[in-house]
């Protein structure tokens, strides 16, 4: 069963413009002791606070802005379903900037993710990320942070940026696609320093050229990229460790294999 | 004063993990005051590259536009970049270094086909990625052989060089140089010269200057402290390298090795493996040491050193003070050296690409003079 609860504390973004971010309330929220009223602050929670101080600059640049993001807590299970009055009242306890809550199960949250148009999904769980990237949510796995930054870092993974146009395109890729173009043009309201936001491209594989391809590719939809990493076979981890994204992008299944 | 020291000798034990080899020697205690230590030798395993960490402003010549982001700003730089991105920079001081480690490369690629033990040239810059394409449109242009690098956006370098195992970290930015040597990493800031001498294209020559660069600059010190001279007096040479009592080589190896030590090792262990195939003479690196200390005691002293710590050097200059600029005219290194910065002005003079090491008592007095200036230049390019 899916079903959708408005958080009246928060002022709801424009269903045209904004871009839905669905996260697992999973992700975000530690469960504690059953006493508890208020969950503890999960993996996601850093996340969540760098995707609402992007808002909040976005609006400081102009208070008409409506390209915002839109956060939706999601719960993916129907253990998690029993819970809903917990999450929401843990969301306003934080004063989380979050304007939906779906409750779904495991059967049934892809379609929940579709039905909200939901342009990014966000999970710690590795099998709901293919899955909903099977059925063309943009998907990507969260992981625990170390020292997580203040500013929203996103990584595009560039050997899977470039692909011949050969064939028609995965659902996936195409949400890919205009979820980069979004976050380009979000980026492009602020200046070269100083950004609540950093694009982050990665190349694992490829040389030079592979890297300077995904930066065309990249550039031709609008989004201009801050920094480079070209590794051309180098271990991923101990760069990923001082890149420290919030989380990593590529087509198809998101999580790199170290 | 009883300044003593008694060996203590424990077990040496080594054990390797996927990609360093730790070796734990022995502990020495001193007399005087009772301190123990330990070192942990954190070797790369020799299947590894050699890692050397470039900035764009000293690989190309970067120097007008550097100049537009002093006066205009940095949104008028990023957009002078872009619009010329299929123009390519023209080779900056660094970029002779760079060609002469691929020539290396080369030669050894043919001697040794399998072996990963080469020069690995990275490109670490702090400029935004939007510069990138012309960067990539230049390395392609000049042919170089980068494939490899870090464009961090304004954030610092640092990190990456530790991430990447650097073994050398060469930058415009003498800030980052010194918060790089803090941190371990063997690194100088290079200048360019009006004019830059002609260099060989086939063989790489590397000069160091020897206190601060290579020794550390309290060996002096050390050495009259602790009475090591007498030990160096009674040598016993054996298959070339000196027959030492292993503790005092241990104190001479932690307390008296200086930020370029690892560098200079690195380029023995590549040396050696043209040796190995009988290329001695036609070996394509060639080490200087271009030092100020006289030949007697002193200089000999450094040779010792070296040869303790299982070193080379080719060619050993003692210039008695003389200033080092004529004497590397004739050398012609793509890289020089030093701690002080009249000496790499004097080298930069006639031509030599020289770079300085912020390191040691020098720079102590003179770092309050040179943070001034540095408030001025820009901080976000390297």
């Amino acid at each position: 069963m899916v079903s959708t609860i408005q958080n009246t504390d928060v002022k709801q973004k424009d269903a045209d413009r904004a871009v839905v971010v669905a996260v697992t309330s999973r992700a975000v929220f530690e469960s504690g002791a059953d006493g508890d009223d208020v969950y503890g602050m999960g993996v996601a929670f850093p996340l969540l606070q760098a995707l609402q101080r992007v808002n909040e600059r976005l609006l400081e640049e102009n208070p008409a802005e409506s390209l915002l993001f839109d956060v939706v807590l999601i719960t993916t299970d129907s253990q998690q379903q029993q819970q809903s009055s917990r999450i929401i009242s843990s969301t306003r306890h934080y004063g989380l900037e979050v304007s939906r809550f779906c409750f779904s199960s495991e059967e049934d949250f892809v379609e929940s993710l579709q039905k909200n148009n939901v342009q990014l999904f966000l999970s710690t769980d590795r099998n709901e990320v293919p899955q909903a990237s099977q059925k063309g949510v943009l998907s990507a796995l969260l992981d625990r942070q170390e020292a997580p930054s203040e500013q929203l870092r996103v990584m595009f993974c560039g050997d899977a940026v470039n692909r011949p146009d050969a064939g028609p395109m995965p659902a996936s890729r195409q949400a890919a696609q205009s979820f980069s173009a979004q976050l380009g043009e979000m980026r492009q309201r602020f200046g070269m320093s100083d950004s609540p936001l950093s694009i982050v491209l990665m190349t694992s594989h490829g040389g030079r050229e592979s890297c300077g391809g995904a930066l065309r590719t990249l550039r031709s939809r609008g989004v201009n990229v801050d920094e480079a990493y070209c590794l051309a076979g180098a271990p991923l981890s101990p760069i990923l460790s001082v890149v420290r994204p919030h989380f990593l992008l590529s087509d198809g299944f998101s999580g790199l294999e170290d | 004063m009883n300044n003593v020291l008694y060996p203590y000798r424990q077990k040496s034990c080594n054990f390797e993990l996927d990609w360093i080899k730790i070796e734990l020697f022995f502990t020495l205690v001193c007399e005087e005051q009772l301190w123990i230590f330990y070192t942990l030798l954190l070797q790369p395993k020799p299947e590894n590259a050699i890692t050397i960490g470039v900035s764009a402003r000293v690989l190309f010549n970067m120097e007008k536009e550097q100049q537009i982001y002093e006066q205009q700003g940095m949104e008028e730089y990023i957009k002078y970049q872009v619009e010329h991105e299929t123009q390519p920079f023209s080779p900056g001081p660094a970029f002779s270094f760079v060609k002469a480690l691929e020539a290396v490369n080369t030669r050894l690629r043919e001697l040794y086909p399998e072996s990963e033990e080469l020069f690995d040239v990275v490109l670490m810059t702090n400029n935004h990625a939007y510069v990138g394409l012309r960067l990539i449109n230049t390395i392609n242009y000049h042919k170089l052989f980068i494939e490899r690098f870090c464009m961090t956006g304004g954030n610092s370098p640092i990190g990456y060089l530790k991430a990447y195992h650097t073994n050398l970290y060469l930058s415009a930015d003498p800030v980052k140089v010194r918060e790089a040597l803090e941190e371990g990493i063997a690194a100088a800031t290079m200048f360019t010269p009006e004019k830059i001498t002609e260099v060989s294209e086939t063989q790489l020559r590397v000069a160091f200057d020897g206190d601060a660069v290579l020794f550390s600059d309290e060996s002096e010190r050390i050495y009259k402290a602790h009475g090591l001279d007498k030990f160096f007096e009674h040598e016993k040479t054996h298959e070339n390298k000196l027959q030492m009592d292993p503790v005092i080589l241990l104190y001479s190896f932690c307390c008296l090795q200086g930020p370029l030590k690892g560098f200079l090792e690195a380029l023995g262990k590549l040396q050696k493996k043209f040796y190995g195939k009988g290329q001695r003479m036609d070996c394509p690196i060639r080490t200087y040491l271009v030092t100020a200390r006289s030949a007697a005691s002193s200089g000999t002293r450094a040779l010792k050193t070296l040869r303790s710590w299982g070193l080379e050097i080719d060619e050993a200059l003692f210039l008695a003070g003389a200033p080092k600029g004529p004497m590397l005219e004739k050398i012609r290194p793509h890289i020089f050296f030093d701690d002080q910065m009249f000496h790499v002005e004097g080298a930069a003079e006639m031509g030599t690409v020289a770079c300085h090491v912020p390191y040691g008592i020098a720079q102590r007095i003179t770092k309050k003079g040179i943070h001034d200036k540095e408030t001025s230049s820009a901080p976000q390019e390297s």
